[in-house]
């Protein structure tokens, strides 16, 4: 019916829309880059049994931004779950602060060897990611390069699970209420990987993804332990979440044979998450004149 | 005249434009991933549209619809438009809802990439021109006799309200990208704010140049001055809702979930700005269709 020049047209529109579907709908593990957990010249790490431990309490100075009520009426499922929904950006409890993200971010073992460059074993255990009440358990976890991220839907709602990385090929899959568990593993260390829901926005959870097994979690009353440290002399690095990338503070520390060392971090109100005022928001560097004085 | 013809073209028109604000309440309630499936939703024609899912879902059921009624809209033109030009305007409309349709699906497949996205946003509002320059080609006022004007010296308008229609269209472009490129919890990305603002500023020279020409040169001409001041209103509203959303955007990265304000100003500042570049595009054929090069240029030609 239509005219040749129009029929090609429509023909090849459709042929290359559909060849790119066709290429979106692949199997994406194959797209993955390179495991950097293995391969290569690394030496594998075997504990000597003379491993010590770090420790330490994550505080948070100031005053706290207050968690903000989160609006879930566009689900009722939600509401009806969990009807006090709260941010938890900043969990903050005398003074201390969870869910901050601790880990080895590099160093030396007393042997020379640089952390960086051994191999660890990938734990056979997944990491437990749930979404429950319209919130993720845990907020913030950690895992290994390879390891298994098993993710669970206890809600009655439907959900998505949207990773988005970016040294790790994004991952987004809906998960309805009673669908089985999704698993899924990331390539690449990431420190953090955001996780969120576009179905429920105000959903979000963070996971460290990390070659070596030295990282933990601040607990409610801020104190985190890493065990099976090789003696050696590391940056430990402590991340806490906030608009942007958040904010990561490091110390260094040594560890003595089988002994455990202290590594304390301390946030700020300055670095959380208060919305600036207007005087405060980015200004464009636009060029201003301005008027000498009259005398 | 073809009432009917018009009259559905004007259908297909405003349901294209119902379909742009669908698709802006996607992106800015961050609702584009909601589901990890395409055409279907979790699996389903029509899921439980809860949540984020309602956005999502609606916007591929309005369009859904708008690609019916352009089917409709081709066919319709295939049998009653005489003039070919306007005939293959009308199937192109067809390709244009197809790639779009299909473009849309990429996008959930490859979760969002900002090229696909902005593309997918840039191309509905190629084709939400397309169906505004069928409405003007059908109607009226486009096929009755007209007193021919000529151009009164100075700049050319046809090419000066030519260069307004494409700044508009880059500046559309360029607000597609700076949309798609954070979501409402991430800050958008200062080069291109200030590349935007630099088109607004861009658009506002070149658009307003226009329309003090027409106003200056046609002033009792009410088919030309009509859409000229009805663009020159829309567009100081939509700078207007562009610094208003920008503030609004600014805060959002704090909020713990896209919030109403920030919604309903970006959204509104995506539709007015395709109405800005409808109106420039009808001013456009319109001085296309009445304005007549001044006489050096037919001597030009002659020789």
């Amino acid at each position: 019916m239509f005219s040749k020049n129009t029929a090609s047209l429509l023909a090849l529109t459709i042929l290359i829309a559909l060849i790119g579907l066709g290429s979106a709908c692949g199997d994406k593990g194959t797209t993955n880059g390179p495991n950097t957990n293995t391969g290569g010249p690394s030496a594998k790490f075997s504990p000597k049994g003379n491993e010590g431990s770090i420790a330490g309490v994550v505080a948070f100075e100031g005053t706290a931004p207050a968690p903000k009520k989160v609006d879930t009426t566009a689900d009722a499922a939600c509401g009806s779950k969990n009807p006090n929904l709260e941010t938890e950006d900043n969990m903050v409890k005398d003074g201390k602060l969870a869910n901050a993200f601790v880990y080895i971010k590099e160093g030396t073992l007393a042997d020379g060897t640089k952390i960086t460059g051994l191999t660890f074993d990938t734990p056979s255990a997944p990491v437990n990611l749930d979404q429950n009440g319209c919130h993720y358990v845990p907020h913030v976890s950690g895992a290994m390069v390879n390891q298994k991220l098993n993710i669970t839907n206890s809600d009655p709602t439907q959900h998505n699970i949207h990773f988005t990385p970016k040294n790790n090929d994004d991952w987004n899959q809906s998960q309805p209420n009673g669908a089985a568990p999704l698993t899924h593993e990331f390539k690449r260390a990431e420190v953090l990987v955001p996780v969120k829901c576009n179905q429920h926005p105000w959903m979000k959870a963070y996971v460290g993804v990390l070659k070596h097994p030295f990282f933990a979690v601040s607990k409610a009353d801020g104190t985190y332990e890493i065990k099976g440290v090789p003696p050696g002399t590391y940056t430990l690095a402590a991340w806490h979440e906030g608009p942007g990338n958040g904010t990561e503070k490091t110390v260094q520390v040594t560890v003595a044979a089988s002994a455990a060392a202290k590594g304390d971090f301390s946030f700020s109100a300055a670095t959380a998450g208060n919305a600036p005022s207007l005087e405060m928001l980015p200004a464009l560097e636009v060029p201003v004149v301005v008027a000498a004085p009259r005398h | 005249m073809n009432k009917g013809l018009h009259r559905y073209t004007l259908l297909v028109t405003g349901a294209t434009f119902f379909l742009l604000i669908a698709g802006a309440l996607v992106t800015s309630n961050d609702a584009g991933l909601a589901t990890s499936d395409w055409p279907l939703s979790n699996g389903q024609v029509f899921p439980r549209m809860v949540g984020n899912l309602f956005w999502e879902h609606g916007h591929r059921m309005v369009a859904t619809t708008v690609g019916i009624l352009t089917i409709g809209l081709a066919l319709y033109f295939y049998r009653s438009e005489p003039r070919v030009a306007v005939r293959r305007l009308g199937e192109l409309s067809l390709i244009g809802v197809i790639a779009q349709g299909l473009l849309g699906g990429l996008t959930v497949k490859l979760n969002l990439p900002l090229a696909v996205s902005a593309a997918h946003a840039t191309l509905a509002q190629l084709f939400f021109c397309t169906l505004v320059s069928l409405s003007v080609f059908t109607s009226q006022g486009w096929l009755e006799d007209r007193r021919a004007l000529t151009e009164k010296g100075g700049p050319p308008l046809r090419y000066l309200s030519a260069a307004a229609t494409v700044t508009i269209f880059l500046q559309l472009i360029l607000g597609a990208t700076l949309r798609h490129s954070a979501p409402w919890d991430q800050f958008l990305p200062k080069e291109l704010v200030i590349a935007h603002i630099g088109g607004a500023i861009t658009v506002l020279l070149v658009l307003g140049a226009t329309v003090l020409l027409v106003i200056k040169r046609y002033a009792g001409e009410s088919y030309l001055t009509r859409p000229a001041w009805l663009a020159v209103g829309l567009l100081l509203v939509q700078i207007g809702l562009g610094i208003t959303a920008y503030l609004t955007r600014l805060k959002s990265p704090y909020d713990p979930q896209p919030l109403n304000p920030m919604i309903g100003i970006t959204v509104a500042h995506v539709a007015c700005g395709a109405l800005v570049f409808a109106t420039t595009i009808v001013l456009t054929l319109r001085i296309f269709r009445s304005v007549r090069v001044s006489e050096p240029a037919y001597e030009l030609a002659a020789v």
